[in-house]
């Protein structure tokens, strides 16, 4: 071969094994290895921090609303669809409240063609023109009134069950002490809220937690809709040491949720009207204080002054308590 | 390169060029080495991997899964909570032009043939909306005749032939052996080849990174055992997720028991989103 032939091959095999070097040198090593990618960025792929945390997250300390929400017919729609997700609470983020109700509902809620007809749907202006869908649906529970029927024999079981409730709330549901709330025509929805946060441990007293506690899971709708059925008395003369008129001016403000006259549409919610003031004013200072814990409670009753607290007490207590609920 | 035989009478030149072909033996010797080393130390990849075990995420197996997604557009409410929660959990750009997902509607109105098709970046959905950073339906056929209509979710189809992967010219975007196409944002020149070349429209310039982006089904929850953040909120469970090697998935159970259908199959991409409820109209 002449000589510079044999150079020319030399020359060029020498560039073949300079790009082949280089390609080794550039390529990352991972890069093949599964296929004509880089492996290694699979891994980082899904290395990513989700933002969605799932209803499980919110279980550990919020157990008592999630089986309120596991019960209604939310129950397909998870905490962070109204409350944003939650990546980081509760040590960085704060879940957010809604509060314009209207704009959130109506996002699945309003009436539209092509939304199909198992999807309950309104047309706001006729539905409710004003105010907010929480002064009437529980969010986390949205059918009005208790979903959960009660067979007379239920019933029947209940009134012996509640003997052992007679002693403080009084065996006609009128409590046996200013300090202790009567039951008789509570809300039977929010008696069995309330039931369900005491036995799960999201409120706590001394005395109503182990009560609570010794009531089977089952037996609480029926106990709810024993007590609500029962008809109170209409309280007469002087309730707690406020003033019943300052307190009525202030009462515009939880008219929202627990009705012009105390008496709330939403069953979900307490009835004030006819309630001992006494209890009144330590339920109200215990939300005012963070004892007890509720984003619309806690909210409302933020800005109260004792005064203020013994007033709306007052108020309350003397409404007519009537046994309609809704 | 063939000068040194051309024109043998200039020594400086040659030698030049000598020093040159030195220099290149010499790479090639080291890069020649460097090269069995780097074949060898591919055989026994440094992170644990191959085949078993856990890749790419801890105590998830990429081998033992075959994803799919599935879509029942009757249940379908136009809600938009899917959408807004994918740019939340994939932080994709808050506007109403780039969507690793997106919800059209399609409307029969009486007495024409063709359906109104409209979607989240219409002016009158940004304006029912009040910003572009929310996502909502106008109810805008409130007040005609609707013969009829529905809505259709849409994402990337993760294709077992995808037309994408293929065009990419740096091996950025690629099919896992767990059924997603992926985007190496690293190895992304920004082309937009794929965009072009996705029959679906399921891919976007990502113009603050630089890349192309598109949904990944959630791959980062996915691999965690959660579902995609889409099918985690959807009201109506209208958004489905599972894995086809298991018989009992939510999505198994749907392809066997309904008659799905997929978009655009005529491409030749088949589709791993599997749907029902659509009109001849959708594509």
């Amino acid at each position: 071969m002449p000589k510079h032939i044999s150079r020319l091959l030399l020359l060029m095999a020498a560039f073949v094994v300079a790009a082949l070097a280089a390609k080794a040198f550039f390529t990352v090593n991972s890069f093949y290895r599964y296929g004509h990618y880089r492996a290694d960025s699979v891994p980082e792929i899904a290395a990513m921090a989700p933002s969605f945390q799932t209803p499980k997250a919110c279980a550990s300390c919020h157990a008592p609303r999630l089986a309120e929400w596991t019960g209604g017919h939310h129950k397909t729609v998870i905490c962070e669809v109204c409350h944003g997700a939650l990546p980081g609470h509760p040590e960085a983020l704060k879940a957010t409240i809604p509060t314009d109700t209207v704009s959130l509902c109506t996002q699945c809620h309003e009436k539209m063609p092509g939304r199909p007809d198992s999807i309950r749907q309104v047309d706001v202006s006729q539905h409710h023109p004003s105010g907010q869908c929480i002064s009437c649906h529980n969010p986390h529970a949205p059918k009005i009134g208790t979903a959960i029927p009660v067979t007379p024999a239920a019933l029947h079981a209940a009134a012996s069950n509640a003997a052992a409730c007679a002693a403080c709330h009084g065996a006609n549901g009128m409590a046996t002490s200013d300090i202790w709330p009567n039951l008789a025509g509570q809300n039977a929805a929010y008696i069995a809220r309330s039931l369900g946060a005491f036995k799960t441990g999201g409120r706590v007293e001394p005395t109503m937690s182990p009560m609570a506690q010794a009531v089977a899971d089952e037996d609480v709708p029926a106990l709810a809709a024993y007590f609500a059925a029962m008809s109170c008395r209409t309280p007469t003369g002087k309730h707690g040491s406020g003033n019943a008129a300052a307190g009525k001016t202030l009462a515009k403000q939880c008219a929202a949720c627990h009705g012009e006259n105390g008496r709330p549409v939403n069953s979900a919610w307490p009835r004030l009207s006819g309630q001992n003031a006494a209890y009144l004013v330590s339920a109200i200072t215990a939300f005012r204080d963070g004892q007890r814990k509720n984003p619309f409670m806690s909210e409302a009753a933020r800005g109260l002054g004792d005064n203020d607290i013994a007033n709306l007490a007052s108020y309350f207590a003397g409404l007519p308590c009537g046994i309609e609920t809704h | 390169m063939t000068n040194d035989t051309t024109k043998p009478e200039v020594p400086a030149r040659r030698i030049f060029l000598r020093n040159i072909g030195r220099g290149a033996a010499c790479a090639g010797a080291v890069a020649g080495a460097g090269l069995i080393a780097g074949a060898h130390g591919a055989d026994t990849p440094a992170t644990p991997a191959s085949d078993g075990q856990s890749f790419p995420a801890p105590g998830y197996d990429w081998n033992a899964h075959r994803w799919a997604f599935a879509v029942d557009a009757t249940k379908c409410i136009g809600c938009l909570r899917c959408v807004e929660a994918c740019k939340k959990e994939n932080h994709v750009a808050l506007d109403a032009h780039h969507f690793r997902t997106w919800v059209e509607r399609y409307a029969y109105l009486e007495g024409e043939e063709k359906p109104h098709v409209d979607s989240m970046p219409d002016p009158v959905n940004i304006q029912a909306a009040g910003s572009e950073e929310k996502y909502r339906f106008a109810n805008r056929y409130k007040d005609a005749k609707v013969e009829k209509a529905f809505f259709v979710p849409k994402l990337c189809n993760h294709c077992t032939h995808p037309a994408c992967v293929q065009v990419c010219p740096t091996g950025a975007t690629y099919k896992t052996r767990d059924g997603f196409v992926l985007i190496d944002h690293k190895y992304c020149i920004g082309c937009q080849y794929c965009v072009q070349a996705c029959p679906y429209g399921a891919r976007f310039f990502n113009h603050a990174k630089g890349v192309t982006d598109k949904c990944t089904w959630c791959y980062h929850r996915v691999t965690r055992g959660l579902m995609p953040a889409c099918v985690e909120v959807c009201p109506v469970q209208a958004r489905m997720f599972g894995d086809l090697n298991d018989p009992k998935s939510v999505v198994s159970l749907f392809i066997r028991n309904n008659r799905v259908q997929v978009l655009k199959p005529e491409t030749g991409n088949a589709p791993n989103v599997y749907y029902i409820g659509l009109d001849k109209e959708v594509v």
